[in-house]
């Protein structure tokens, strides 16, 4: 175990400025979760972390030694690849045996037996033992390489998407069986994914990667509440959240939004809200971006008090509920409903938003300006550290 | 009127060559299937059930080696495909690459023959329509995914089939381009109006896009309803296990009485369950059985509530919701919550099912097993 | 019916067969029948004939056939373990590392096999006689390597290209230095290629005749400018030369129907991947 560290580490491929400054600072036996879009550099970051890659800029740290000119096999990491990387030549054994059978990391053979017992047992494979790579499943060839990495007690172990090429379904399980094993693990572990599921419900703290920058490090609760532009709002959550333009008026205590859909302005009083109400008096704001879960946002069939219309663009099954998605002209507005209603493609819908439950953010920026009942969400999130 | 009846269909497997007879050697048996006019059918199951062979059979592909086919009112079973006036878009974009999307687009009308200007006509017709009206000057290899996709069903609904057959259109893209595609083609069939059948793997594509589902497994086809119908009253727990995300609870379970009140009793475990009172009437003292029910129906009771204190397993924070595992012998039992609590590994939560939502099903066939009307 | 249709054309298929595999055959049936006839009956019998052994008893035991078998075997295998230590290590780096004007290099070094030998045989029997690499062991050797080296070298890159570099990285991690990945993960991976290319470079080399023919004369003697020895400026003794025809084709045929199936594999393995 221990605390790995990196310090404003650039690395580039040809002209593609692969990480632009990347500094992290991973506590020892912290998971902690690298989550961004595809080609952001979060591999990058973990080749880095593991030596296969060398950053031209930048010292990786592991506790207090330096560790850039320590080649790979010295590090002492445990890496499980996106694509598993599994000794095809070996049976399942030998592969989760390779590392303990190396000069550096020799040990007993029955040592390795009894580890590789228990770590075929945690991943629930041990009628796996004997087979070659070629004979398995994906998800059966992801088990094995976590177990081959879990047979070992390294400084930090490196996971590099090891679900993405998992169908949904076993992606969901395994990320569940993976939670439960967490505790297990006893060692610092950092966790490459774009998968926003992943991220939340593994990550102690979860670093927002885009194009070879960090964007944001937090806890899940943190960026998910409380997220520092819009990019990053976007990328937690599914369905995404809607941001639409709003201009913000009124007398001091007590503003309005004004929203445009299909041509028409329709105004919405602001619930009063302190920390809300501060920011745009401070800030002056005449417009904003304004975030709104899906979840925050109420639909009928009927029209009613306080409800727009708009028309239904599509209502689709995401699983456990639904998601409908409205036409507003320039926007579209997601949100949830039940599976199995029968909703016409085209109909009329009368929405309104749960204004009690808005991020801002500053239509110039993108970035994050305030959202309702922060205060709140600050203790929330704070409290998910502590534990 | 029907747009497509399949009666008694059956497909075997041509083993003729091989020395191992295959077990199981019909792809598709006794399938029975009548899909209204301009309906949307998604033929759904895991890989190799037989749901593509049902597809090339309806297409003319495939030899049929029992039962009928009737494309509206005909008879289709020995008309070659091209006699069949249906529209196909299948899995790989086979498109003629010498050809620029226009030319794609108009082949089939220019195979038969028709009239340069009613192909012109046709084609500047169906261009907007799938979004592809930028595109008519390009080659096929500088297409994206979904735009190769938009071309392929344009092609295919070009002719005015009577039945439009789409064999898994959206396996080829990924993540938000799929959902998309989804969305658009949902919305064009939607427009059209044009009979569907789509073969996919994934049921919530099945689900978001089809009016009704078949659910075939093993070439026998399960359940056949609407999304709804598949998702609420599931005909056995292979339904109930594929459909729906996360999939649901399915526990094999003891009945006991204790002083006129049933409870689901667990191997391993001391949760009990009431038995909601509409089992009353097919259960038993000591009767085995599977119990099912949906993550989002189990629930955490308040503090005097009835339900059974169980230690937390997994908990994981998925922001919009939060999702709790509970080992009930060695299942882990999810449940889904929106409550904001946070909750740690180890905490004690007392457990509440949804009677209404649950399901029984007999522990050997799989079969439903219905409360009595 | 369409089970008739389908036997009628297994039928024609075989026959069609059957009469290709006579044709190709053939040459080699008539040379070994050759080798047992005395050489009176060569030209006036056909597949009647009084069979004898003279021919053998000749050839393999009154002559220096074993030395010249032994010179191709010291030639062509040598040359085939040359490149196999060269010849991996460049596959090597033309699959894995990025270097300038790379592809230009793998289509150089393919080219090696395009031009013809007689052009090329001509300027090194000059340059071999002023450097003393005439009729020597090493100089055969060493000009074979324009046989075998790309051969093998396209092949095993193909191999190597087909292991994920990732399972590389995984062995650093496991703890493994560069050397003992290459020899523990590495080679096992692309052996079916290997051994398939260098058998086959093996029967290339083995076969060649333009290069031992004109830059070897009495001290390396390969097999297959030795069988001109039985064509005397006298007399022709057709019956010895198939004799020594027949023993010298004998190491490539048993190796080829060993190594049948592998070969194929082994080689469509690789190149699949372009």
């Amino acid at each position: 175990m221990a605390r790995i560290q990196l310090q404003n580490v650039r690395k580039a491929f040809g002209k593609v400025q692969a990480l632009d400054g990347i500094s992290i600072d991973v506590k020892d036996k912290e998971f902690f979760v690298l989550f961004g879009p595809a080609g952001a550099g979060k591999t990058t970051i973990l080749n880095c972390i593991a030596g296969i890659a060398m950053p031209e800029e930048g010292v990786v740290k592991f506790d207090d030694d330096v560790m850039n000119l320590t080649d790979p096999a010295h590090r002492n990491v445990a890496m499980v690849f996106e694509n598993y990387a599994l000794y095809p030549q070996m049976t399942v054994y030998d592969n989760m045996a390779s590392a303990l059978r190396s000069k550096l990391y020799k040990t007993d053979e029955n040592e390795i037996r009894e580890r590789i017992l228990w770590a075929a047992k945690t991943m629930k494979m041990e009628n796996l033992l004997e087979r070659l790579p070629s004979q398995l499943s994906n998800g059966q060839k992801q088990r094995v390489a976590m177990g081959r990495a879990l047979v070992r007690t390294p400084n930090v172990f490196l996971m590099d998407e090891p679900l993405a090429h998992l169908d949904a379904k076993l992606r969901n399980a395994m990320r569940t069986e993976l939670k439960e094993m967490q505790a297990n693990l006893g060692s610092t572990c950092i966790y490459v994914t774009h998968d926003f599921m992943e991220a939340m419900a593994l990550g102690d703290r979860i670093a927002i990667i885009n194009e070879g920058k960090i964007v944001q490090i937090g806890t899940g609760d943190e960026i998910y509440y409380m997220p520092c532009n819009e990019f990053t709002a976007q990328l937690m959550g599914d369905p995404q959240i809607n941001i639409f333009r709003a201009e913000v008026f009124g007398p001091d205590d007590s503003y309005s939004i004004k929203i445009n859909v299909r041509g028409e302005s329709v105004t919405m009083a602001l619930p009063k809200d302190d920390g809300v109400y501060a920011k745009i008096r401070e800030q002056g704001l005449s417009h904003a971006d304004i975030g709104i879960r899906p979840q925050n946002v109420k639909y009928s069939f009927e029209p009613k008090e306080g409800y727009f219309k708009t028309t239904v663009y599509s209502y689709e099954s995401i699983g456990n509920k639904s998601v409908i998605v409205a036409e507003c002209g320039d926007y579209q507005l997601r949100m949830i409903a039940p599976n199995g209603l029968n909703v016409a493609i085209d109909s009329e819908v009368y929405i309104r938003f749960e204004l009690d439950h808005i991020i801002l953010f500053d239509p110039d920026t993108k970035n994050y300006i305030v959202r309702s009942d922060e205060a709140n969400f600050i203790a929330l999130a704070t409290a998910g550290e502590e534990k | 009127m029907a747009g497509l009846t399949l009666n008694h269909l059956y497909k075997r497997y041509d083993n003729s060559g091989k020395k191992k007879k295959i077990k199981n050697d019909f792809a598709v048996k006794d399938l029975n299937l009548v899909c209204e006019q301009g309906e949307f059918v998604a033929l759904l199951g895991p890989s190799g059930c037989g749901k593509t062979t049902t597809l090339r059979m309806i297409a003319g592909l495939e030899e049929i080696t029992d039962g009928q086919i009737y494309i509206g009112e005909r008879l289709v079973n020995d008309l070659h495909p091209k006699d069949r006036n249906i529209g196909l878009a299948f899995e790989d974009y086979a498109m003629y690459p010498p050809l620029n999307v226009y030319g794609n687009v108009a082949f089939n009308l220019r195979a038969k023959g028709v009239d340069k200007a009613e192909i012109d006509r046709k084609v500047r017709e169906i261009a907007p329509l799938m979004q592809i009206d930028d595109l008519l000057e390009k080659m096929p290899v500088k297409l994206s995914g979904g735009q190769k996709q938009r071309v392929n069903i344009a092609r295919a609904i070009i002719r005015e089939p009577e039945l439009l057959l789409m064999d898994e259109p959206l396996s080829h893209l990924d993540g938000k381009a799929r959902q998309a595609m989804r969305t658009e083609i949902k919305r064009l069939i939607n427009k059209i109006k044009c009979t569907t059948v789509y073969v996919t793997h994934d049921q919530l594509e099945a689900m978001s896009l089809a009016d009704k589902i078949a659910i075939i497994n093993f070439g026998v086809l399960q359940q056949f309803g609407t999304p709804s119908e598949v998702y609420d009253d599931p005909a056995n727990e292979f339904v109930a296990s594929f459909i729906g995300e996360p999939p649901m609870n399915i526990l094999e379970t003891t009945i006991i009485n204790k002083d006129g009140t049933f409870f689901f009793t667990f191997h391993d475990s001391n949760l009990q369950i009431a038995v909601p009172k509409r089992y009353y009437d097919v259960v038993s003292d000591g009767f085995r059985c599977k119990m099912g029910v949906r993550p989002m129906d189990v629930l955490i009771g308040g503090p005097d509530s009835q339900g059974t204190p169980e230690e937390i397993a997994t908990f994981e924070n998925l922001g919009d919701e939060r999702r709790i595992g509970i080992h009930v012998g060695d299942v882990l039992m999810m449940l889904i919550t929106e409550d904001e609590k946070r909750y740690k590994r180890g905490d004690i939560i007392k457990l509440e099912v949804r009677g209404e939502k649950t399901h029984l099903f007999d522990i050997e066939t799989g079969d439903r097993i219905r409360e009595k009307k | 019916m369409k089970n008739g249709k389908q036997k009628a054309l297994n039928v024609l298929m075989n026959i069609l067969l059957i009469i290709y595999a006579i044709f190709a055959l053939f040459p080699l049936v008539w040379m070994i029948l050759i080798s047992f006839k005395s050489d009176t009956e060569v030209f006036t019998t056909t597949f009647v004939f009084n069979p004898t052994l003279a021919n053998y008893q000749e050839v393999l035991l009154r002559s220096d056939y074993g030395r010249y078998i032994l010179d191709s075997v010291v030639v062509s295998g040598g040359a085939v373990l040359v490149s196999i230590i060269v010849g991996v290590p460049a596959a090597y780096a033309l699959a894995r590392y990025n270097f300038p004007r790379k592809e230009d290099l793998a289509f150089q070094i393919l080219s090696y096999k395009f031009a013809p030998e007689i052009l090329v045989v001509l300027p090194l029997f000059m340059i071999y006689q002023k450097i003393g690499l005439y009729d020597s062991y090493v100089g055969l050797i060493w000009v074979y390597q324009l046989i075998s080296l790309p051969l093998l070298i396209w092949v095993v890159r193909g191999y190597f290209e087909d292991i994920s570099v990732e399972i590389e990285y995984a062995a650093q991690v496991d703890g493994y230095s560069w050397y003992q990945i290459f020899f523990k993960m590495l080679v096992p991976l692309i052996k079916p290629g290997l051994v398939s290319s260098a058998l086959l470079a093996f029967i290339f080399a083995w076969n060649s005749f333009t290069f031992p023919l004109i830059l070897s004369s009495n001290k390396v003697y390969p097999v297959t400018v030795a069988i001109m020895k039985y064509l005397g400026t006298d007399s022709a003794h057709y019956g010895q030369l198939a004799v020594a025809s027949t023993v010298s084709a004998l190491p490539a045929m048993i190796f080829a129907l060993c190594i049948q199936k592998h070969l194929v594999r082994g080689l469509s393995f690789g190149a699949v991947k372009g």
